[in-house]
C-alpha cells in the first residue's frame, strides 16, 4: 500500500507492505536507525517515537496506520547540529551508557516536559514507566531531566517514592 | 512481522459493518493494536485481513450528558479518559483504573473497548465498568443491541460477542455518576506491569460494591452490600466470587490474601 508520511519535517511517499511495523519502516525503509527495537511487544519503550503529537511504541503501530500522519524521531531532536536541552543534559549527567534506550527515553522525557514543564522525581518516574534502562539504574536519567527542567540541585540526594 | 495480511481502513461506520458482514476469511479489528499486533507477531493470531476502526469520524469521542451519562467511542484511548475533565469530575473510578493501565505510551494507543473485548482476567478497565453499571453497545450491519457488562465476559479471553459483531461504544449511565470509588492494583514492579490482583471498591447510591480483576477467569463483581457492611461480611462476599489460580506471577493463596487485604483497606478509604 502506498503511504504518505512526514518524518522530522520531510514528506515521504512510499510503498509499504501492510504487515510492516512503523518501527521497521523508519529503520529499514527510511534508514532512521536511531529508534531501536528492544522487546517488540510494548514493554521496553526503546522504539518510542512521536506519532501525530503523541508518544507511541512504534513496534505496535503499522506503517499503514501512519498514512497521512506526522512522525518525529530522535533524528529530529538536535537542530542544526546543536543538541537539544534534554540531549545536552543527558550528555552532562552520563545518562547514556550503552545508548540503546536513549532515543526512547528522550522521546518520553520530551512528552513528560510537554505536559509537566517542571516535573518532580515522582512525576519523572511515572512518565518514564514505559522505558527500560538496563545500564544506568535510572538515577542519571532522572537527574538529567531535572536539570533540563530547572529542578536539579547539585549534591542533593534524590528522594525516590515507593508506593504501597 | 512474519505473518502477512491485507489492511483496510473504512471511513464510514456503515461501510465497516457491511465489510464485517461480507468479508470471507479470518479478520481482526484493529484499534490500539497493543494486543493484536503483539499476538500477530507471536504467531498466536493469523488474520487474512486487519480492519482499522480508527479512521471513522467520532471513533474516539467522549460525550457527557447529565441525563444520559457518559458515552465512549469504540476507539477512545486510555489517555483520552485520563485527560477528560468531565470524567475526572463525574466518574473518578474510571480514571483511577485508567491511570494504572500499562505505560504512558501504551495508554496513548490502547483503547477502553479493546481492553474489554480482549477479555483478559487482568483487565484494568473492567473493575470500574462493572462498578459503574456500564453497557456495551454491539452492532452488526443490520442489528444494534446493548449488553450489560455483567453479562459480557464468559471466560478467559471469551465474551458473548459473535464473530461478525463489533462493539461500537460504551455507555455509563447517569445514576452511577459522582460515585466515589478507589482502585488498587498489585504489581511485581512499581512501573508498567500486568496486575497480580486488582480491587475496586465503589460507593454507588449509598451501597458498596467490590470488583476484582486477576482473581477469576473473568473480572468479577459482588452484589451490592450495605454501606456499613462488616469486614467479615464484605470478605465473605468477595471470597464467593473469586477463584484465583497460581501462575508465573504468584500463587493462588497470595492472590486470595491480597484481595482480602485490599478489600479491607479500600472499604476504609471509600468510607472516609
Amino acid at each position: 500500500m502506498k503511504i504518505q508520511v512526514t518524518v522530522n519535517g520531510i514528506a515521504y511517499e512510499k510503498d509499504v507492505a501492510e504487515h510492516r511495523t512503523l518501527l521497521h519502516f523508519l529503520r529499514d525503509d527510511l534508514g532512521l536507525t536511531g529508534t531501536k527495537e528492544g522487546c517488540g511487544a510494548g514493554e521496553c519503550g526503546a522504539c518510542t517515537v512521536y506519532f501525530n503529537g503523541k508518544t507511541v511504541n512504534s513496534c505496535m503501530v503499522l506503517a499503514v496506520e501512519a498514512n497521512g500522519g506526522t512522525i518525529e524521531t530522535i533524528e529530529g531532536e538536535a537542530q542544526d547540529g546543536v543538541l537539544s536541552r534534554l540531549q545536552d543534559a543527558f550528555d552532562r549527567h552520563h545518562a547514556v551508557q550503552c545508548g540503546f534506550c536513549t532515543a526512547g527515553m528522550i522521546m518520553s522525557a520530551r512528552e513528560l516536559i510537554h505536559h509537566t514543564p517542571h516535573p518532580t522525581v515522582k512525576e519523572i518516574q511515572d512518565g518514564l514507566e514505559g522505558n527500560f534502562c538496563r545500564c544506568t539504574g535510572y538515577e542519571q536519567i532522572i537527574e538529567a531531566i531535572l536539570d533540563a527542567t530547572g529542578g536539579y540541585r547539585e549534591k542533593e540526594e534524590l528522594v525516590y517514592v515507593r508506593e504501597q | 512481522m512474519i505473518h502477512q495480511f491485507s489492511y483496510m481502513a473504512p471511513t464510514e461506520l456503515d461501510d465497516l459493518l457491511a465489510l464485517l458482514d461480507t468479508t470471507k476469511g479470518g479478520f481482526k479489528l484493529l484499534a490500539g493494536g497493543t494486543d493484536l499486533l503483539v499476538n500477530i507477531r507471536n504467531g498466536l493470531l493469523k488474520p487474512d485481513l486487519v480492519i482499522d476502526v480508527k479512521r471513522i469520524a467520532g471513533a474516539g469521542a467522549i460525550t457527557y450528558d447529565v441525563e444520559k451519562g457518559l458515552q465512549l467511542g469504540w476507539a477512545t484511548t486510555i489517555n483520552d479518559i485520563i485527560s477528560s475533565t468531565e470524567i475526572a469530575k463525574h466518574y473518578p473510578l474510571l480514571q483511577a483504573c485508567a491511570c494504572d493501565l500499562a505505560s504512558y505510551q501504551v495508554r496513548n494507543r490502547a483503547t477502553v473497548v479493546g481492553n474489554i473485548v480482549n477479555a483478559s482476567p487482568c483487565s484494568d478497565m473492567a473493575p470500574a465498568l462493572l462498578c459503574l453499571d456500564a453497557s456495551i453497545l454491539v452492532a452488526t450491519a443490520t442489528t444494534r443491541k446493548t449488553i450489560p457488562i455483567q453479562k459480557f465476559f464468559t471466560g478467559v479471553k471469551q465474551t458473548v460477542l459473535q464473530p461478525r459483531e463489533m462493539v461500537v461504544g460504551i455507555t455509563i449511565p447517569s445514576h452511577t455518576k459522582d460515585s466515589k470509588g478507589v482502585y488498587r492494583k498489585l504489581k511485581r514492579i512499581q512501573g508498567h506491569d500486568l496486575g497480580i490482583v486488582g480491587v475496586a471498591v465503589a460507593m454507588v447510591e449509598g451501597r458498596l460494591r467490590i470488583a476484582v480483576s486477576s482473581a477469576a477467569p473473568t473480572p468479577v463483581i459482588t452484589d451490592d452490600l450495605p454501606l456499613d457492611v462488616s469486614a467479615p461480611d464484605a470478605l465473605y462476599a468477595v471470597e464467593r466470587i473469586i477463584n484465583p489460580i497460581s501462575d508465573i506471577r504468584c500463587t493462588k493463596e497470595y492472590r486470595r490474601f491480597m484481595v482480602s487485604e485490599f478489600t479491607k483497606r479500600l472499604i476504609q478509604e471509600v468510607r472516609a
